[in-house]
């Protein structure tokens, strides 16, 4: 009689530790995507993703930017558009917000801070790095001394982690950065920020070099009522 | 002696001659009309009755001209006013204003090209779907198309007159 609740405890104790597992060894942003601010990895992943995303993946509406982070027009759409989107539609789960590097050869280190953002992607910081990167443009974009005017938005041991996780997995960065270009190309980009949206099943390219807040929420706001 | 026929003035084939060439300008011109207004409606593959004014206004508000409620309502209207403009042209229906009114809006087109390539600003032209980057090739095709409607009205201005004076 005694050993029922014995097995049964057995069992649970099991199911807990699979599910404890599972969640430990899950990619933090795609198992439980970081809306603003969230908490996520503190060390890099065994298996870097490179995904750089915000926001519930399951949400109705999917937003690919196609992105330069020394292009001005990018900025500009960040400041203008991508924040509002982050606070009225990511952090509500409306909206899962995916960015893809697409570094323009007429920019010499938007490479260099697009690897940069892949690595604090890796710690679950995507979004804090974009935000220094495109608020501190003017600072870098001259002289390329990224980790310079950049290391000042992260604690100094979570920035040297970021350091060492590039210059550690250089080589998958930068197939990752191809990978997004190659994406990019094939999907006829021919300018950055272009943007694509995915809802209902269909994904349909936006007009590049960005779009005003209100249009985009407008687009967004239909897309929700169907 | 033979005798070169030279069509006279009043050769009923040379009249005939500005009349045809009226009727290609403005069959030309308004099928360039209708195929601008079926890009803003229909494209990546399909019809967007609904929501094309969305992906337009998207468009039009990137030559940063106009306030968003101005973009809005454009977006809505003038695919159907291109359309309206490209029937009117073909069917050749009150050709002298119609041909007037498309060399406005093209002019007006051209105007705002213009400064947004003045300003520098690296944006879609909008004027075929939405994939077309502005540039020199889309200014100096929205040039010719000008030419010809700017044709199109004198032809029409004038082949009235004529009509007028024999009628008289």
């Amino acid at each position: 009689m005694k050993s029922l609740p014995v097995r049964q405890f057995g069992f649970l104790t099991w199911v807990a530790l699979c599910v404890a597992t599972s969640a430990a060894f899950a990619n933090p942003q795609t198992k439980a995507p970081a809306a603003s601010g969230a908490k996520v990895a503190q060390t890099g992943s065994a298996n870097p993703t490179f995904l750089k995303a915000i926001g519930n993946p399951n949400a109705p509406i999917t937003m690919e930017v196609f992105g330069d982070f020394q292009c001005p027009a990018c900025r500009g759409f960040f400041e203008g558009t991508t924040k509002q989107v982050i606070d009225d539609y990511v952090i509500p789960g409306k909206v899962y917000l995916i960015h893809r590097d697409f570094p323009l050869d007429m920019h010499p280190y938007a490479r260099q801070a697009a690897r940069l953002a892949n690595a604090a992607a890796e710690f679950g910081q995507f979004e804090a790095i974009e935000r220094a990167l495109y608020d501190h443009q003017d600072e870098w974009s001259a002289k390329g001394n990224i980790d310079d005017v950049i290391a000042s938005n992260f604690p100094p041991a979570q920035f040297k982690k970021f350091q060492a996780f590039e210059s550690q997995h250089i080589s998958e960065i930068n197939a990752s950065i191809e990978r997004d270009r190659a994406m990019g190309m094939q999907r006829n980009v021919n300018q950055t920020p272009t943007v694509y949206i995915t809802a209902h099943g269909k994904t349909e390219a936006l007009p590049g070099g960005g779009v005003d807040y209100k249009l985009l929420k407008s687009y967004f706001d239909y897309l929700l009522r169907q | 002696m033979a005798t070169t026929a030279i069509p006279s003035e009043t050769s009923p084939r040379a009249a005939a001659w500005p009349g045809a060439l009226l009727v290609m300008g403005r069959v030309a011109l308004g099928l360039i009309f209708l195929y601008a207004a079926y890009a803003k409606l229909h494209f990546e593959g399909e019809w967007h009755l609904r929501d094309y004014h969305f992906f337009f206004a998207m468009a039009i508000d990137s030559y940063k001209m106009l306030p968003i409620s101005a973009v809005q309502i454009m977006a809505r209207v003038l695919p159907w006013f291109e359309l309206a403009l490209g029937g009117l042209l073909i069917a050749g229906v009150a050709v002298r204003w119609i041909g007037s009114i498309t060399s406005g809006l093209l002019l007006v087109f051209i105007g705002a090209m213009t400064r947004a390539k003045i300003l520098g600003l690296e944006i879609n032209c909008g004027c075929f779907g939405n994939n077309e980057k502005l540039g020199t090739a889309t200014l100096i095709r929205d040039s010719s198309l000008l030419v010809l409607a700017l044709a199109v009205t004198v032809g029409a201005f004038l082949v009235t007159k004529r009509q007028d004076k024999v009628s008289s």
